[in-house]
């Protein structure tokens, strides 16, 4: 009897031809298991470089809270990694602003945080607890908004924090959910340009009033779009008032 | 053969089955998880979260396609069919592996938000009505709701409880499960990450696919093809060896089992009452024709199981005509007699 005439029956003891296919079948998953394994694991696109930089340690500076469109920071006293004159944006832990700064807007504030950078794009998580963002006395100015003029530009819509390392990878359409999360949850959303903006790849979003993203910019998060909008400079950062009727897929 | 339900029971082969199974799936984690992040090199490297979520997500997507893979090459190599039995364990540990990937997507992509997570995995992302950026999550969703289903399904309770018609019809959700997780990966990984991934991902797809049109394509060219009359004509006498059948494909859509045993011919349906398995690969064994899926036994005489076991299955009337077996297309009921035809040599 050849083993393609074996009869087998679930229960009953495997007849001896049949044994030697299944045994090379089984082997045979095994290999092919362990090849896909390598071939799946091997396919994924190296991440941008970037994310927390706990090594730098903890940093406390001194600054104008701004919390349009989102949580930002302009140094005032500040140390050589963030000097004064820097506008910092800021998270919270998770996809969340910092709760502290609720109602501080234009208040003085010592900010303890750790740095996520990528590039040039970087941000500060402020940390837990309430002694990690302390209204100080006084008051300090902080330089008037520049316009840049009206400009058309070509890049993503992503979440701040996780473009700038937080996840990895944390661009691209398969992020595109988690993004929105921190959008929603107030995390500054940034816009990265194909091309450089008077030397910056990257820009602050906001809606065309100036205050967070509207929902119809959302949609089309993750994706690389054409968008126009009124470009400004806060300090050495630039701001990107989208207009949500020009933002097109290409 | 069965008095009420009877679960099938453990054997040595299931245990080095799920040994095998075992060691696939461990390996295939442990070269993704483990040295995925050496092979790769990359500094940094992806998040580990991401890339657990990866590893157990790729490997339920390859454990699927095994277990579709499965049904065809047992139909076009009967060599493959003791691999058929189980592959209920199969799919329960695709579940296992597929709710693994939803965690780890769940606790970290999902987590940490002002939102409910659930809320936010159905809802942060709205664009139902666009291909990019398409909310691929809903479908890992449904997906891994069939998933689910089929794996607390999977034991024989079921298949009693729900009738092996139902049972049948209802793990057949394996097929939009499979579709939705392709679907899954084109709308989402697919759509920032290299080709390689989606290529392995539709090369799977093709394959089922492809395996599926064999396996038609050689039964229909198997199955004889009885053409419509009032009976129907199957092949000649000799073409049956002794102890085995001839299966036809009748005008009804029924297929029928013709079996020879000591000389004389007897057609029964050739649907398993157990679980529609395929009688007519099954053989005559002590005077019954034995199921080949679990052993279940029916006389050739009159489709009744042998007591105390009450299974019964539709028999046909035969007669020869011009050196042909013909076949009458209207089954009798469950359990006729029906007098075996001297067949000759
Ligand atoms: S299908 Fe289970 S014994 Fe026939």
């Amino acid at each position: 009897m050849s083993a393609r005439d074996e009869f087998f029956v679930g229960f009953f003891p495997v007849p001896p031809g049949l044994r030697a296919f299944l045994l090379a079948a089984g082997a045979l998953l095994i290999l092919v298991f362990g090849a896909v394994g390598w071939l799946a694991a091997t396919a994924q696109r190296a991440p941008e470089a970037g994310g927390f930089r706990f090594d730098l340690g903890e940093q406390e500076v001194t600054g104008v809270l701004q919390l349009s469109p989102y949580p930002l920071l302009y140094v005032t006293e500040g140390n050589e990694r963030l000097p004064a004159g820097r506008t910092m944006m800021l998270s919270g832990g998770g996809k969340f602003s910092p709760p502290q700064a609720e109602g501080m807007d234009g208040t003085l504030v010592r900010a303890k945080g750790v740095i996520l950078k990528r590039g040039d794009l970087d941000m500060l998580q402020i940390g837990w607890g309430p002694e990690a963002l302390t209204p100080l006395e006084g008051a300090a100015a902080i330089p008037a908004e520049v316009p840049l003029g009206r400009w058309r530009l070509t890049g993503e819509i992503c979440d701040g924090k996780c473009a700038a390392g937080a996840m990895r990878p944390g661009r691209g359409l398969a992020h595109k959910a988690c993004a929105n999360l921190c959008v929603i949850g107030g995390v500054p959303a940034v816009f990265v340009s194909a091309a450089p903006v008077e030397g910056s790849e990257f820009l602050l979003l906001a809606g065309p009033d100036g205050g967070p993203l509207p929902e119809a910019a959302l949609a089309h998060m993750a994706a690389i779009v054409t968008a126009e909008g009124e470009i400004s400079r806060r300090g050495d950062l630039l701001v990107f008032r989208i207009d949500p009727a020009s933002l097109a897929p290409i | 053969m069965s008095v009420a339900y009877i679960p099938v029971q453990w054997n040595r082969f299931k245990y080095w089955y799920d040994a095998a199974l075992a060691l696939a799936v461990g390996l295939y984690l442990y070269v993704f998880v483990e040295l995925g992040p050496g092979l790769l090199g990359q500094d940094p490297p992806v998040t580990p979260q991401i890339h657990n979520a990866r590893a157990f997500g790729s490997c339920a997507f390859l454990m699927m396609t095994v277990i579709l893979a499965i049904g065809p090459l047992a139909r076009l190599d009967r060599r493959f069919l003791p691999v058929l039995y189980n592959r209920r364990h199969f799919g329960v540990m695709t579940a296992v592996v597929a709710v693994s990937h939803f965690l780890f997507v769940f606790g970290w992509y999902f987590a940490f938000t002002p939102l409910d997570s659930w809320e936010a995995i159905l809802f942060s992302n709205r664009a139902y009505g666009s291909a990019l950026g398409f909310p691929f999550e809903a479908l890992g969703i449904v997906a891994l709701i069939s998933l689910l289903i089929l794996a607390a399904t999977s034991h024989d309770f079921w298949l009693s409880f729900l009738t092996p018609r139902i049972w049948k019809a209802l793990h057949y959700l394996i097929y939009p499960a499979y579709a939705a997780v392709v679907g899954h990966v084109t709308l989402g990984v697919a759509q920032s990450e290299p080709l390689g991934f989606p290529i392995l991902v539709w090369a799977g797809a093709l394959l089922v696919a492809g395996l599926h049109v064999a396996a038609w394509a050689h039964e229909r060219r198997r199955d004889v093809d009885s053409g419509a009359g009032s009976w129907e004509a199957v092949c000649r006498p000799a073409e049956i060896a002794e102890g085995r059948a001839r299966v036809a494909r009748l005008s009804t859509g029924e297929r029928v089992a013709v079996f020879r045993h000591e000389g004389r011919l007897s057609a029964i349906s050739n649907a398993c009452a157990h679980q529609n398995g395929p009688l007519g690969e099954g053989r005559v064994i002590d005077g019954c024709v034995t199921c080949p899926w679990h052993g279940f036994q029916y006389r050739l005489e009159d489709g009744c199981a042998p007591a105390p076991f009450t299974e019964k299955l539709p028999t046909y009337r035969l007669r020869l005509r011009n050196g042909f077996v013909e076949v009458d297309p209207r089954a009798n009921p469950p359990g006729t007699p029906v007098t075996p035809l001297e067949a000759g040599a």
